[in-house]
């Protein structure tokens, strides 16, 4: 029974719903429907349930596992992939994965935000540009890269130093921080950059704390943001091509 | 590294690498700019750790900005690759090595200079034959090639 109530309930609902689908999806095989529908039903509610259990290690276990492992994997298609339609919709799939990781780290405004600007705007332009100046066929400049060898070398030299640190001192250092200030019982106004911190009893990441830290003690770089955006609209209609010059 | 912030931190780390990597080995332009991204993600997965490990929401507005950033990067780079894809009808970034400085030599190796072999024809899409095929007489077709030839 406990085992039911924790982690067991998790598995066995995924399962069921990951059985469910496949039972669904059509084939050569003449399958009753019904069949399929209970166990996608089955599995949906038993995974609301387990997901109501608060502080289910297993849950955020599993959701980082899966952020973290593709993320991970739709990016290296991103770099490795030759052709330039495909790494950008896998790099929309990492953005997507990279976006999950923002939320586990509660940050949900900012995982919104990047959904719509990544994978709504960004790509959607990548794409069209693709369109526009892509030529037919898979190019000889996708095909070979350049000195592959020694990027790789220079670049997972950097990542092992990263994670040697990380693994040195990684406790250490989250040690060090200090006490946050939410447990101070008096919000301390005159200290730097206040309205940045959570008032007490607040969360981190929402948007009334995420816009009062905007508005509040970063209002300058909201305007600062404001006319470089205004500016690199400017420039970008006056670098793109005209249509008197000649279409693409 | 059993920490939350630290495997977090890790595979931030992870994705800047993958990013700078294809920073430094593609050449297709569109690509180079997306590795970018990639970076700038890391970065901004990141900035949002390590404020959480501070338990403050500035690096949740140091990415924002850094979205910011990125927006405006984007605009301005799809803008400069459809002008330089204008004057080279091509989007090898090899063909602006011209660009460096005159006592360097030239970075790009002969045999990793692939791009003046012209591409390969393109592949037009094929249609498949649409309905039921039309069930002819064979006397007609031979009648119809017979008489081709000599109109």
């Amino acid at each position: 029974m406990n085992l039911l109530q924790g982690q067991g309930g998790l598995l066995i609902s995924i399962l069921l719903f990951a059985f469910g689908l496949w039972w669904l999806i059509p084939g050569p095989a003449q399958r009753n429907k019904w069949v399929g529908l209970a166990a996608v039903l089955l599995g949906i509610f038993g995974q609301l349930g387990v997901m109501r259990i608060p502080d289910n290690p297993l849950v955020d276990e599993i959701l980082f596992g899966l952020f973290a492992g593709s993320t991970l994997f739709f990016s290296a298609l991103v770099v490795t992939h030759h052709k330039p339609v495909y790494a950008a919709l896998w790099f929309a799939m990492a953005t997507l994965s990279s976006c999950g990781m923002l939320l586990l780290q509660s940050a949900p405004f900012l995982a919104a935000a990047t959904v719509i600007v990544y994978a709504g705007a960004i790509v959607v332009t990548f794409v069209f540009v693709i369109m526009l100046a892509q030529q037919a066929g898979v190019t000889p400049y996708d095909q070979r890269s350049r000195r592959p060898a020694l990027a790789v070398i220079a670049a997972f030299v950097l990542l092992a130093a990263i994670l040697t640190a990380l693994h040195r001192n990684g406790n250490e250092l989250v040690a060090a921080v200090p006490q946050p200030l939410s447990d101070v019982a008096v919000h301390d106004l005159t200290q730097a950059n206040a309205l940045s911190h959570p008032r007490p009893g607040e969360s981190l990441g929402t948007m009334h704390g995420l816009g009062r830290a905007l508005f509040g003690d970063y209002l300058f770089t909201v305007e600062l943001a404001g006319t470089l955006l205004m500016i690199a609209s400017i420039g970008a209609i006056a670098i793109a091509p005209r249509r008197e010059q000649g279409t693409l | 590294m059993t920490g939350d912030i630290e495997r977090t931190l890790a595979v931030a780390a992870g994705l800047f690498i993958l990013g700078a990597i294809g920073f430094l080995t593609r050449r297709n332009l569109i690509l180079i700019f997306l590795s970018a991204e990639l970076m700038m993600h890391g970065v901004g997965l990141t900035f949002v750790t390590f404020g959480r490990m501070h338990f403050s929401n500035e690096g949740q507005v140091m990415n924002v900005m850094s979205l910011t950033v990125a927006a405006c990067e984007a605009g301005l780079a799809l803008a400069l690759i459809l002008a330089l894809f204008q004057v080279s009808r091509s989007l090898d970034v090899e063909l602006w090595t011209d660009l460096r400085e005159e006592d360097l030599p030239n970075p790009v190796s002969a045999d990793e200079l692939t791009s003046v072999v012209p591409a390969t024809a393109p592949e037009f899409p094929k249609l498949t034959p649409a309905g039921r095929a039309p069930v002819l007489p064979k006397r007609q077709v031979v009648i119809k090639r017979n008489s081709s030839p000599k109109t």
